[in-house]
């Protein structure tokens, strides 16, 4: 589904990724984790070319997103993005923003891309606020409206970036709970959090990022039981107290 | 000489003066009118990622906003006529100042309301599969415009009055049409008074019309 090669990126002078391998299959679940500053986002973004890549592949459901000749737009909304910061659009109801992707990219009649948006609006919990606009919504149900605006584009992956980092702790879980619930439904996910608990849980693989480079990459049972690897003992010492 | 306020020239010179007044009207709406295209055209070319094209846009706003408008005003009326052969008809030539003029204070409001709204935004409308276009278009110009509105009220203010230098290229806007009265009955002093409080009445008004709007503005959806 997703398959990233030597992928590299610099900033300037400052090289954040130093060669990532990573491949996710469909259905799969990926959780992201790593210190702040190990480019861990910029992997993600780089898979949707939000950040364009310096070197490397990286292919999305068979596109080269680094060939001239892929509408990067479209691979844009198969494998779409949740933000940390929500991003919704302060402008438009809670409908329109979930009804806009479908009616321009997907072609999608008005009356259709409605039916879609309130039935994933449901989905999330939140059919009352469709008339509503984003600044009168919580962290987290702005978080759940960005969720549904990304699946109202039927992707077939979701990128989630680090989307319960902005929010109040007792928000949290609502949040989770829907991205469990993806997960279930065999959505492709990948996610960089720090959510050690939602990783155990729900991912299959969860991979450690740490100087640009791919440390670990093990199933979330080894990962967090048996962590061999001395700097990935070392963020997990660091974060489980926390969590 | 004793002076002697007469306020029954300022009443008397009232309705030619509002005859002034209503080519001032149309001077403005229409140089804005244009000048809001222009503005809105340069104002784009200047966030281009090219910067030939920003140098461009800056050409044209430096020029006009380093210029004094009754410069241009003289030169397009008096100056350009010597090489084309023709003269533009005045009240053309006085929407045209007007455009110009504002359409390069008006590119810089719609530069700054632009880059004023959070990339985050336009990384949203990216991550959906909208085009840049698109996303400029249904998610980050609605955005921006809400903002322009301040600025964009404060600009038709500024181009209102500035159509009084108008008057020395010979357009019958009110100050014009002050001047010819007070050419005629001497009353400098009642005349451009009244001159004066029709300007007022006229900012004012869009002041007001402003504050409405911005509230209208304000109760939907901002964050």
């Amino acid at each position: 589904m997703i398959s990233i090669k030597n992928l590299h990126k610099s900033f300037g002078h400052i090289n954040v990724l130093k060669g990532i391998n990573i491949e996710v299959a469909q259905g799969e679940v990926l959780v992201i984790v790593g210190p702040s500053g190990s480019g861990k986002s910029t992997v993600l973004r780089c898979i949707n070319r939000l950040e364009v890549p310096t070197s490397g592949t990286v292919i999305v459901d068979g596109l080269d997103i680094m060939d001239k000749s892929t509408d990067i737009n479209f691979v844009r909304s198969e494998a779409t993005m949740v933000f940390q910061h929500f991003n919704l659009f302060p402008h438009m109801t809670v409908l329109d923003n979930i009804t806009l992707g479908p009616i321009k990219v997907k072609k999608m009649s008005k009356a259709e891309a409605e039916k879609l948006g309130m039935g994933l609006l449901s989905k999330v919990g939140l059919a009352d606020k469709a008339k509503n606009y984003p600044d009168q919504l919580s962290g987290g149900q702005k978080q759940r409206v960005a969720i549904a605006r990304s699946l109202a584009l039927r992707p077939k992956a979701i990128l989630f970036d680090e989307p319960t980092s902005a929010l109040d702790p007792e928000l949290v879980g609502e949040v989770l709970e829907v991205m469990k619930n993806l997960a279930t439904e065999g959505m492709t996910m990948v996610v960089v959090t720090h959510e050690m608990g939602f990783a155990q849980e729900v991912a299959d693989r969860v991979i450690f990022i740490d100087e640009g480079v791919v440390q670990v990459d093990k199933p979330p049972k080894e990962f967090f039981i048996n962590p061999e690897h001395p700097r990935l003992k070392d963020f997990l010492g660091k974060v489980i107290v926390h969590g | 000489m004793a002076f002697n306020f007469e306020p029954k020239v300022m009443i008397e010179s009232v309705p030619m003066l509002l005859k002034g007044a209503e080519l001032t009207i149309y001077l403005t709406v229409g140089g804005l009118f244009f000048g809001f295209i222009l503005g809105a055209f340069f104002g784009l070319l200047k966030l281009s990622r090219s910067w030939i094209i920003r140098k461009c846009a800056g050409v044209y706003i430096e020029t006009i906003r380093g210029t004094p408008m009754l410069v241009q005003a003289m030169f397009l009326y008096f100056g350009l006529p010597m090489a084309l052969g023709f003269r533009i008809p005045a009240m053309v030539a006085g929407i045209i100042i007007i455009a110009i003029n504002s359409g390069a204070y008006i590119a810089e409001i719609v530069r700054g309301a632009v880059q004023s709204i959070n990339p985050g935004q336009m990384e949203a409308g990216r991550t959906i599969g909208l085009n840049a276009m698109q996303t400029m278009r249904y998610i980050i110009w609605p955005q921006a415009f809400r903002r322009m509105v301040p600025p964009l009220g404060n600009q038709f203010i500024i181009s209102l009055k500035d159509t009084s230098l108008l008057m020395i290229i010979g357009v019958g806007e009110l100050l014009r049409t002050g001047d010819e009265i007070v050419a005629v009955n001497f009353r400098a002093f009642e005349v451009y008074l009244t001159c004066g409080l029709i300007y007022l009445c006229m900012t004012m008004s869009i002041a007001k019309c402003l504050r409405i709007i911005e509230k209208r503005l304000q109760m939907r959806g901002k964050a």
